[in-house]
């Protein structure tokens, strides 16, 4: 395949001159220099993709480890570290939430470090370990989301504390492991807690003063969710019906009705739109969100948003899961990406989805476009019905229509979705998002359960095991690297792993892929064919996200390894296989043989020439 | 809690008797096709006839790490330890306690120590290493109330008596077949 740099270059150029009137162009301004990386997924777009060539296919099998530094903290470290031109890395940690500048040009000394005073008890109520997406910056100021619901700024000179604010409450369950991200004058930030019963909502707060703006929530009146009926679209038409966050619900189960937005938001800075998805309704016991026993839509979890950064108001909406009953979450990143469909142009919006589906949408308007399934062996939903936009749901599958205290088996995927918070890369060169997936199904049992602020608000208990090998798979494996084609709905090529990957993938105009594995990988692939062209072993496996730079004319990549997050729960001790009798654990790769705890960050380059 | 609360001296008197305690046996009973209706049935019906004679018997009888399994189908206690913990431990401690990559398998916490260490740890909470805290439950009576059960429950998975999963409780009728050796369909 042709390179088209200029193409790419051509188009970002565009974007900077429509936008150019706005307040506030500093975090935009900075991504549109390639030698940066000056927001979690390199840009508004959430790409992940670097105009960086310098490490290319050619010479990638020379790129080394040039030093390392231990944050000093166990438990899974996702995200990844900022460069924004000042010679130095900035570092975020799970909770106790250490921030630290290092010096680039002294192999990662500490120029200064941060480290909030915080209540440990908000550690029971995260569901998911510690864990935290990491810092956004804007005009010489980081931002981060603390786990016990803190907001803070801090001084990128001189690591001061210039302002917090307090976005939730941690007896309630409410935490925060989302990275944030600035728009305009705004930071925007989402609450975590999806299996206590919190009630979700993203809020802007100014970055000057850290007052807030607005709150959007993700289920209750419209008044709340800041959405009009008469104008925000869904489906390509206006909603029409006043109050669905409310009338969706059995009586006042919205007030405890989940839809945390905890992942990713994307920002289009032409239609001047933040995009953004909620997670999972509440408990994870259908039968506890029914109407007269009926399904009922349980609005607005499981759906993405479109809003007005400036005011939060809702442009549209697009459920991917009414009446979820496998708890698949809908926070994953929404890549916006610029497409040709049909021999039309549009302005895309794709994702790779928790439910297996990879979707294809119009960014201005909502509308539908694609939806087929990036793994195979998802079957829960045969297929969506493109007029609806509604999945059509596999009886079999159905925990709901199999019923309370009944085991349903053999679901796919998992309720760790196919896909879940580890970020994609998008390639304008290829045309193709490349993601790290899991290959893992379960059984799922709702039982009744009760609602008690700050408890766990669960109410199913599951079984994993690895999804069906099929023809050409890796025995066993539980996860792929995959380069998917978001207007064909197609898996161009896929790259078999023995676990789940959890990690950020990163593409670059070197022709490369990068990701890394639990085990503690980080890998190089070509971009094109998925070969693997390099690869070198951290001291822990990898959730964090795989990032790039250049400083002083040297391009880095960057990466934290850390075991833990869900993954770190759900596979240290390896999967059952669901076709041996007792004792049989232990059949497929448990996590626990290959790694151990341990924040690292490790800066690779070319040797000098 | 809405699960079905059967009073662990009910479940302990069913089996009196013989019951198949910690041995890995296992017989040939018929299961009914709705166990939790049958439960809650027999809990109305049997809980106040049974009450007096059986309290004295479990209170002598019963231990905890005690269980019972039947073709793989456990007492109510012990089951009522799977879901205790799968509620308020599993978020740390693993899927069916097997341990996560930060906080141990509580399997072998049940194999290495005593019960009393066991509960010890619990009510107390525990920080030894940095960044692994254990929440002190000291103040949750739901948990307290099932640290037996818990243990009931760790201790017949460290035996390999019980698989991973949520476990399926034994019928009343089962049990007494078990005993008494009679069919009362
Ligand atoms: C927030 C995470 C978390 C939760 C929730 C949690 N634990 Fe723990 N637990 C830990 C960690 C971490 C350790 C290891 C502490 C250490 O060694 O410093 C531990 C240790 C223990 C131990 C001691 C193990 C040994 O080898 O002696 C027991 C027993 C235990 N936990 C039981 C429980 C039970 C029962 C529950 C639920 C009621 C529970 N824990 C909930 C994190 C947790």
């Amino acid at each position: 395949m042709l390179r088209e740099m200029s193409y790419a270059i051509a188009t970002m150029g565009l974007l900077a001159a429509s936008v150019a009137a706005q307040a506030n162009q500093n975090q935009l301004e900075l991504q549109q220099n390639p030698e940066l990386w000056a927001t979690q997924l390199g840009n508004y777009q959430g790409n992940r993709y670097s105009q960086l060539d310098q490490i290319n296919r050619d010479n990638i099998s020379d790129l080394r480890a040039q030093w390392q530094f231990s944050t000093g903290v166990l438990r899974g470290h996702e995200g990844g570290p900022l460069y924004v031109g000042d010679g130095r890395l900035y570092i975020h940690t799970p909770f106790p939430n250490k921030v630290f500048a290092l010096d680039l040009e002294d192999e990662g000394r500490i120029v200064w470090s941060y480290e909030p005073d915080q209540d440990s008890r908000v550690i029971p109520v995260m569901c998911c370990d510690t864990v935290n997406r990491g810092l956004a910056y804007a005009d010489g100021k980081l931002f981060l989301n603390q786990a016990d619901n803190t907001v803070i700024a801090l001084d990128a000179e001189s690591g001061e504390l210039l302002w917090e604010a307090n976005n939730g409450d941690h007896t309630k369950g409410e935490t925060m492991t989302m990275s944030p991200l600035v728009v305009h004058d705004k930071v925007l930030v989402g609450v975590s807690g999806g299996e206590f019963g919190v009630r979700g909502h993203l809020t802007a707060y100014n970055i000057e003063t850290g007052e807030m703006e607005w709150r959007g929530y993700s289920n209750g009146p419209d008044d709340d969710v800041l959405l009009d009926p008469e104008t925000t679209m869904m489906m390509g038409e206006p909603i029409g019906e006043a109050d669905l966050g409310v009338s969706t619900w059995p009586e006042g189960e919205w007030e405890r009705g989940g839809g945390a937005p905890w992942g990713w938001i994307t920002y289009d800075p032409e239609l001047d739109l933040v995009y953004y998805g909620t997670g999972n309704p509440g408990t994870w016991n259908p039968d506890q969100r029914t109407i007269d026993g009926e399904p009922a839509d349980n609005k607005w979890s499981i759906t993405v948003f479109a809003r007005d950064p400036n005011t939060g108001q809702t442009k549209w909406v697009y459920q991917k899961v009414p009446f979820d009953e496998w708890d698949y979450d809908g926070v994953n990143e929404n890549q916006l990406i610029d497409v040709e469909i049909d021999g039309e142009q549009r302005k895309g919006l794709a994702i790779i989805d928790r439910t297996g589906f990879g979707f294809l949408l119009d960014r201005e308007t909502g509308e539908l476009l694609v939806a087929e399934k990036f793994a195979p062996e998802t079957n829960w939903a045969s297929h969506y019905d493109m007029e609806t936009g509604r999945p059509v749901v596999n009886e079999e599958f159905s925990t709901f229509r199999q019923g309370v205290n009944v085991n349903t088996t053999d679901i796919c995927p998992t309720a760790m979705g196919a896909k879940n918070m580890q970020p994609s890369a998008y390639s304008p060169e290829t045309g193709l998002l490349y993601a790290g997936i899991n290959r893992i199904c379960m059984n799922y049992e709702p039982f009744e359960t009760e609602y008690v602020a700050g408890q766990p608000y669960v109410g199913a208990t599951l079984t994993m095991m690895p999804a069906p090998t099929q023809d050409g798979d890796m025995e066993g494996r539980m996860g792929s690297f995959i380069a998917w084609d978001p207007v064909a709905g197609e898996v161009v090529w896929k790259k078999d792993e023995r676990f789940a990957v959890w990690s950020g993938a990163l593409a670059t105009a070197g022709g490369l892929a990068f990701y890394g594995t639990l085990e503690g990988y980080v890998k190089a692939v070509d971009i094109e064919t998925g070969e693997e062209l390099w690869r070198f072993k951290t001291p822990s496996g990898i959730i964090g996200n795989v990032n790039t730079f250049q400083h002083q004319g040297k391009q880095y990549i960057a990466v934290l390894s850390g075991v833990g997050g869900w993954a770190g729960i759900g596979l240290a001790a390896g999967l059952e296989d669901p076709e041996a009798g007792l004792g049989a654990v232990g059949v497929f790769s448990a996590l626990d043989d290959y790694t151990e705890l341990g924040g690292i960050l490790t800066v690779f380059s070319l040797p000098d020439a | 809690m809405t699960e079905i609360q059967i009073p662990r001296w009910l479940v302990a008197a069913g089996a009196t008797g013989m019951l198949l305690l910690a041995t890995g046996m296992m017989t040939q009973v018929q299961a009914s096709a709705e166990p939790e209706k049958q439960e809650q049935v027999e809990e109305g019906e049997q809980a106040s006839q049974q009450q007096e004679d059986v309290k004295e018997a479990a209170a002598t009888e019963s231990t905890p790490g005690d269980y019972t399994i039947i073709d793989g189908k456990v007492d109510q206690g012990t089951y009522d330890g799977y879901i205790a913990f799968t509620r308020n431990c599993m978020a740390c401690h693993g899927p069916d306690g097997v341990g996560s990559t930060f906080a141990p398998s509580l399997v072998k916490a049940a194999e290495r120590r005593s019960f009393a260490e066991f509960a010890r740890t619990i009510a107390g909470g525990r920080d030894i290493q940095p960044g692994r805290v254990m929440p002190s439950f000291a103040d949750d009576q739901y948990v307290l109330s099932n640290i037996e059960n818990i243990y009931s429950y760790m201790k017949a998975r460290a035996a390999g008596d019980l698989g991973r999963g949520r476990p399926k409780v034994i019928e009343e009728e089962e049990e007494e077949e078990a005993s008494e050796g009679s069919d009362e369909d």
